[in-house]
């Protein structure tokens, strides 16, 4: 019964079962390391782009890679984990807007990636004028 | 406790998530590494007590606010970290030391000079 209760308060528990044994978090599109680690972000947009914190503890400054590719931005990295092997972790964010890959700025203080990334100029948002018949 | 009657920085600290901290302990052949997780902490808001032998470990994060831009995703909440730990007797509690970098703080807990392994030399007879 306790097993059902579980299955209404959380309709995903079956398939978030069957997803753990698997590298790739479909839902939250991140590589997974062995630990199950993968960054917490928070993210803050504006007119003029994005900043996306996020969390990685462990991870030294030059093993990690920010990537921009038109509207996708990806956060990858490695860090050592408990049992002394090297992890990789990988996560990509889907945004409505493109990129300016050209001009990011990041920076890492106490395990928290900073990255700023502006709007591409042509992906500045604008208003569509409707044109009357 | 009347939560009301605290000023505003009071009730903050009491609202704030209180999470345990993803911890592992190492052993070396001198000493015990402890390390624990702490993203976002600054070495000012971390707070480590020795009380008789409970290693207590407090910490609370910054998360960045940055203005004219709209928090549109959420996934690092403010929290307060707490973890404890009770050291075994083979640790000199006198010899601890702290560093924190990149989000790991690291305490060096050696061991006591009679616990440590040493050769023992054959003499000749």
């Amino acid at each position: 019964m306790r097993a059902y209760m579980n299955t209404i308060s959380n309709p995903w528990r079956v398939f978030d079962e069957l997803m753990s044994g698997f590298p790739y978090d479909l839902v939250n599109n991140a590589l997974r390391t062995r630990s199950g680690y993968y960054p917490r972000v928070n993210v803050w947009e504006s007119g003029q782009g994005l900043v996306v914190e996020a969390e990685v503890a462990g991870v030294e400054p030059d093993k990690m890679d920010v990537a921009v590719d038109a509207n996708v931005l990806t956060l990858k990295g490695e860090r050592t984990q408990a049992d002394g092997t090297a992890g990789e972790f990988q996560r990509s964010f889907n945004l409505p807007f493109e990129l300016d890959g050209e001009n990011i700025k990041a920076k890492a203080k106490n395990g928290v990636l900073t990255v700023t990334i502006p709007r591409k100029a042509s992906a500045e948002k604008r208003k569509i004028l409707i044109e009357k018949e | 406790m009347n939560l009301l009657r605290k000023s505003e920085p009071d009730v903050q600290k009491v609202n704030r998530l209180e999470v345990t901290p993803v911890a592992r302990v190492d052993e070396k052949e001198s000493a015990f590494a402890l390390t624990v997780e702490l993203p976002g902490v600054s070495d000012k808001d971390i707070e480590i007590t020795l009380e008789n032998r409970t290693l207590s470990i407090t910490a609370e994060n910054t998360v960045g606010i940055f203005k004219d831009y709209e928090l549109v995703l959420t996934e690092i909440p403010e929290v307060r970290y707490r973890a404890a730990f009770d050291l075994p007797e083979r640790v000199d509690t006198a010899g601890i030391k702290a560093s924190n970098a990149n989000g790991l703080l690291i305490l060096t807990l050696p061991k006591r000079e009679e616990v440590k392994p040493r050769r023992i030399a054959i003499t000749a007879g």
